[in-house]
């Protein structure tokens, strides 16, 4: 059964016809050469498919595309508009929060949608006072980025990396 | 197939015709359990009917939409008797799959290792299912029967899970055992949650733990050993290894029948001494 | 001695220069390249573990809308040599492993491809199986050698009088599981046959060296096979040589050609068709005076291979050059299963080899009633006792004093289950690590002065995440004198000059050498100011000093262990580990191999074991969510340091290679330390709570 949806990609609208057994990231990276969300599990194991989808994190492999007509996604690729690193981007560089890249872009979605979601005051497993604001320590940003893993082990400097654009 | 309707009533017309058989809303079991198999079932997915969405009270009892995923629970102005529910919440896979995955959805899988069910149990929940041919209650209990398998009839639809009102004093706890600090599927789980009167004494004990059986289980021999107990520290050591007869741990990948058994026992009495720590301060 | 570069570029912390590309995620990894008009394939795979296919039936997968072809032994493209029989694909009805390529659907989607998967029938005729490694299986048997070319054993002196005559002996069998790579990019290859060249996007640590195994199996000259690699997505070993997908996309384009079919591993898939860390059963017996000092040394080896391709792990390798001892016996005994064929995982042999060794050196510092470090210290040879050579640099008691002032040594109790913080027990361990430099050779790099004043360099050399983008352009300044930027690098490409795996931590010890051999010969031809178009190549010259010193990295690891006294949950806040691995030419992407090696380690130690059902000969737990991998919340404080120094006699920059020293050990220290924490001594890998729980 094929369907007919648009979606808001990096904030360019795309129209595509598609199988309704396609997930969003099939759809994002093989029918809009979208390839900037990685498929490294297909079964929302590992957080490289990572995308901002309506604002929030979202693994795209965990999702039919049709459930997500009119939907706005952001990619780490639409981060950097125009051209220029978004800061959280920026300080994965200055910090080597990287090695193989394939988790990054996944890790740096991950990351921005974990700094406004702490913004906006949600608490998470190690938040410990749940009136205040919280505040981004090093056991929050590594319970918060958990859900992205990394094979070449770069957690240490992604920490270092997300403290300071936090900051 | 794949239907997506915006009404109740498509969905369960749709069920009854023997239409689409698999209910879709979080995905977040779905795949998983699809590896090396093809995707050829008919799908309803049920994220677009506003009925089955958000948290409210009715008739005295909370009222949590089959289609209200964990984050929106994790964050949404509950009573603090349903601070087990909170917690599991927050624990659950990791941040995107808290975003995505419903309660429902967790109930409806029915994975022994199910994160919800041993919070449900402790809080006394119920579900509503609906069909073309009404609506029924079942408690959590009995709509849980066994590993993977529920009360769920074919041409039936979870519309909505019901937490009734607890003592304003009621409180609970949740706490989870992992082989790694993240995205785990629990060696054992203990949801506990304690009414107390002012002066200390248990009115009621309510504890369920999870992964340890083919469906999460209450433990009423501990339950009735803790009423007219005083709530107080040094509370986690009534726990003994009898109270839990109910439990049934096997030998897996995540760990020993034999380590099971005891890190449950000592996982419900860390529980309690948190509750009793939290009345004290 | 080596002629050295005079450093400038190299040294520098200089940031990724592949970090833009990464960050956004538009460095293309091998399904990523644009490609008009691709079709998909979707593997057939072996549902018993031995035994052979009796009827294949493709009728309704064929009939599905969307299908191209689909692909058995039945109509199958021939090969050419059946030199490996895990590349040996399609060619006949035989059945390995559980999980073997049998065939494959070949169509217009992914979605169609998998669906037409599922509706091929193949019956079977199963023969029984073996798929259990055990030490006291009577076929146990010794390999011509193991890998990649020690001896399968050792013999000096008499080790059993010694052990009977030893004041202290220690004898324990330790056990490493069945362990998976997991890059996280899943294996690809896009695979394009047109005009009699198969071009492969693959996801390799080796563009030439998968051309060069494959040109033979598919009966065509290396010129008519490229390989493409410019960004791969980690691979620890698993990507360092073809494995059998390759050829299942070469063969599945050759019956569309033309046609690009790409073929990604699915995470699953990867638990049987990518390479593993063999399991391994360790006895050590060591013997020792009341000082501590060695006598005997006794390190027998059991591990497994498959039966239809040998893989032998060398595991007690790193033992025959660690400490002194007159009398010392290494064995590796291997088991032929039904099972797929192990393969290289970060530092193949040390890695398990070295849990076990360094475990027993802690056991045997506690039965001298010695401090650890004391011991390594007194046993530290003063030459190789393997080849009697001098050492290039062995540092080992350096780094053990810098780590001990460094992570407060001083503070660790003598005895264990000393020290309680709030329902957690404490405690603190070391081990030593250890890597050889590998030079392996044929790496060629040609450099050409362009019309935009830049130099050209170009190598076919490999990025798994290493930092070979940018540190072979800072050798590539060094070496030519001039700046950074004035240097512009071609990688990843077969068609690019040959250059060696990136494998075995030499990556950029060959590759960089051949570049200096080449900027040498291009400024002693070109001079300082060349003229645009000015063009040489070299080969990496032999290292004349290789044959007369012995070559290893050396470092200490250490950890902090918290174990929770009710459930024995255990976590690690603190690890770290100094390094003596000759000149470090980028130290921040160098500090990430480091550290990410220690990471690995840790996740080896607490979390990663492949579990093989011996009923059906396949892994259960074959996904992520399963086959724990360490996450960030697993990960606290983790540092790596490096003693500042150049090695003179191994290569141009003074390097010796960084890729794999920082995983050996880890997982020893990390066990140490839960010994000192609890007084429980685990000898049998991972750490799981229920083996703490006292």
């Amino acid at each position: 059964m094929e369907a007919r949806i648009t979606l808001q990609v990096d904030g360019e609208r795309r129209a595509l016809t598609l199988d309704t057994r396609t997930t969003l990231l099939d759809a994002l990276r093989d029918h809009l050469g979208v390839m900037s969300p990685k498929k490294g599990c297909d079964h929302g194991q590992c957080g490289a498919c990572t995308v901002l989808l309506d604002g929030r994190r979202a693994t795209t492999c965990l999702s039919f595309a049709v459930a997500h007509d009119g939907a706005a996604i952001t990619t780490a690729q639409g981060l950097a508009a125009n051209g220029a690193l978004h800061p959280v981007q920026r300080a994965f560089i200055a910090h080597d929060g990287l090695q193989c890249g394939y988790c990054t872009p996944g890790q740096i979605c991950s990351a921005v949608g974990m700094i406004e979601e702490a913004r906006a005051g949600h608490p998470s497993h190690v938040t410990k006072d749940l009136t205040g604001p919280v505040a981004l320590t090093d056991d929050e940003i590594r319970e918060r980025m958990s859900g992205n893993l990394c094979r070449c082990g770069a957690y240490v400097n992604i920490l270092a990396a997300i403290r300071e654009a936090a900051s | 197939m794949y239907l997506r309707p915006s009404m109740v009533e498509e969905a369960l017309a749709a069920l009854a015709e023997g239409g689409p058989t698999t209910i879709l809303a979080g995905g977040t079991d779905y795949y998983p359990a699809r590896v090396g198999r093809p995707l050829t079932e008919d799908i309803l997915d049920i994220t677009a009917i506003a009925a089955l969405r958000g948290i409210g009270e009715r008739d005295g009892a909370l009222r949590i939409g089959a289609a209200v995923r964990w984050t929106e629970i994790a964050e949404a102005a509950l009573p603090p008797s349903l601070r087990c529910l909170q917690l599991a919440a927050r624990e659950i896979g990791g941040r995107q799959i808290q975003n995505a995955g419903t309660l429902a959805g967790n109930l409806c899988n029915a994975s022994p290792a199910a994160d919800g069910v041993p919070c449900l149990l402790a809080l006394d929940a119920e579900v509503e299912l609906a069909s073309a041919r009404g609506t029924r209650r079942l408690p959590v209990a009995e709509f849980v029967r066994g590993n993977r398998r529920t009360a769920r009839r074919p041409d039936e639809l979870m519309t909505a899970i019901i937490v009734p009102r607890c003592a304003e004093a009621a409180r609970s706890t949740f706490l989870k055992l992992g082989a790694r600090r993240y995205l785990v599927i629990s060696i054992v789980m203990v949801a506990a949650l304690i009414e107390a009167a002012p002066d200390g004494a248990i009115a009621a004990a309510r504890i369920a733990v999870g992964a340890c059986s083919a469906a999460a289980q209450r433990l009423p021999l501990l339950e009735a050993v803790l009423r007219g107990r005083r709530l107080a520290s040094g509370i986690g050591c009534l726990v003994a290894a009898e109270h839990l007869g109910e439990l049934a741990p096997i030998d897996d990948v995540r760990g020993t029948a034999a380590y099971r058994r005891e890190a449950a026992r000592r996982l419900v009495a860390r529980a309690l001494d948190e509750l009793a720590a939290e009345a004290a301060a | 001695m080596t002629r050295l570069l005079e450093p400038r570029a190299i040294g520098m912390p200089l940031e990724r220069l592949d970090g833009h590309a990464k960050v956004t995620g538009t460095a293309p990894y091998a399904f990523e390249h644009a490609l008009r008009d691709p079709l998909y394939l979707y593997p057939l795979e072996a549902a018993i573990a031995r035994g052979r296919m009796t009827a294949i039936d493709t009728a309704e997968a064929e009939a599905l809308a969307g299908v191209v072809a689909v692909m058995t032994p039945r109509n199958a493209p021939r090969l050419a040599a059946d030199d490996d029989q895990e590349l040996w694909l399609l060619q006949s009805e035989g059945i390995h492993f559980r999980g073997q390529l049998v065939g494959a659907v070949i169509a217009q989607t992914p979605e169609i491809a998998r669906h037409a998967a599922a509706l091929v029938r193949i019956a079977y005729e199963a023969e029984p199986h073996d798929a259990a490694l055990a030490a006291d299986r009577d076929d146990l048997y010794k390999p011509e050698q193991v890998n990649p070319d020690y001896a399968a054993d050792t013999d000096e002196g008499d080790v059993e009088a010694a052990l009977a005559a030893a004041d202290v002996a220690i004898d324990a069998t330790y056990t490493t599981p069945m362990e998976h790579n997991n890059p996280m990019e899943p294996h690809t290859t896009v695979a394009i046959w047109e005009g009699g060249v198969l071009t492969l996007y693959d996801s390799t640590q080796g563009a030439h060296s998968v051309r060069t195994t494959l040109a033979p199996v598919f009966g065509l000259a290396p010129d008519k096979i490229r390989i493409i690699a410019p960004y791969v997505g980690g691979g620890f070993g698993s990507k360092g040589t073809a494995h059998a997908h390759d050829v299942l996309a070469g063969l599945a384009a050759q019956m569309v050609p033309g046609r690009p079919v790409k073929f990604a591993l699915t995470r699953q898939q990867m638990f049987w068709l990518a390479g593993y860390r063999t399991p391994t059963i360790q006895r050590i017996r060591l013997g020792a005076g009341r000082d501590g000092r060695l006598t005997a040394i006794v390190h027998e080896v059991i591990e497994q291979t498959a039966r239809f391709k040998e893989f032998a792990e060398q595991t007690a390798t790193s033992t025959r050059i660690m400490y002194a001892s007159p009398n010392r016996r290494t064995s590796h005994r291997l088991a032929k299963l039904d099972v797929p064929v192990p393969s290289w995982m970060r530092a193949p042999g040390e890695t398990p080899g070295m849990f076990a060794g360094e475990v027993a050196m802690d056991e045997l510092a506690v039965a001298c009633g010695l401090d650890p470090i004391a011991l390594r210290i007194r046993n530290d040879p003063a030459a190789d006792p393997q080849s009697g050579k001098p050492w290039s640099g062995r540092k080992l008691v350096e780094c053990l004093r810098e780590g001990a002032r460094r992570f407060g040594w001083d503070r660790r109790a003598p005895n264990p289950a000393a020290r309680r913080e709030d329902g957690w027990l404490v405690g603190m361990g070391v081990a030593s690590s250890t890597y050889p430099a590998y030079a392996l050779p044929g790496s060629r790099a040609t450099i050409r002065y362009g019309e935009d004043q830049r130099y050209v360099v170009r190598i076919g050399a490999a990025d798994i995440g290493t930092g070979t983008w940018t540190a072979l352009t800072q050798i590539a300044a060094d070496a030519l004198g001039c700046p950074i930027e004035a240097v512009r690098l071609e990688i990843g490409d077969s068609a690019l000059p040959h250059a060696s795996v990136e494998g075995g931590s030499s990556g950029i010890n060959c590759w960089g050498s051949a570049i200096v051999a080449a900027a040498r010969a291009f400024r002693g031809q070109h001079g300082a100011a060349p003229v645009p178009g000015a063009e040489i190549g070299a080969e990496m010259p032999e290292d004349p000093e290789a044959q007369r010193f012995a070559m290893h990295s050396f470092g200490a690891q250490f950890a902090e262990v918290r174990v929770n006294a009710d459930t024995g949950e255990i976590r690690v806040p603190r690890m770290l580990g100094v390094f003596s691995a000759g000149r470090i030419i980028n130290p921040r992407t160098a500090r990430s191999q480091f550290i990410g090696g220690m990471t690995m380690g840790l996740s080896m130690a607490l979390h990663e074991e492949s579990v093989l059902d011996p009923r059906f000969g396949h892994v259960v737990n074959h996904d992520l969510a399963s086959y724990h991998i360490a996450a960030h919340a697993d990960i606290g404080d983790i540092d790596a340091v490096w003693l500042d120094e150049v090695d003179p006699h191994s290569n141009p920059m003074g390097s010796r290679g960084i890729g794999e020293i920082g995983i050996v050990g880890a997982a020893a220290a990390i066990a140490n330390a839960a010994w000192h924490a609890t007084g429980i001594r685990i000898r049998d890998l991972p750490i799981t709570p229920d083996k703490l729980l006292a």
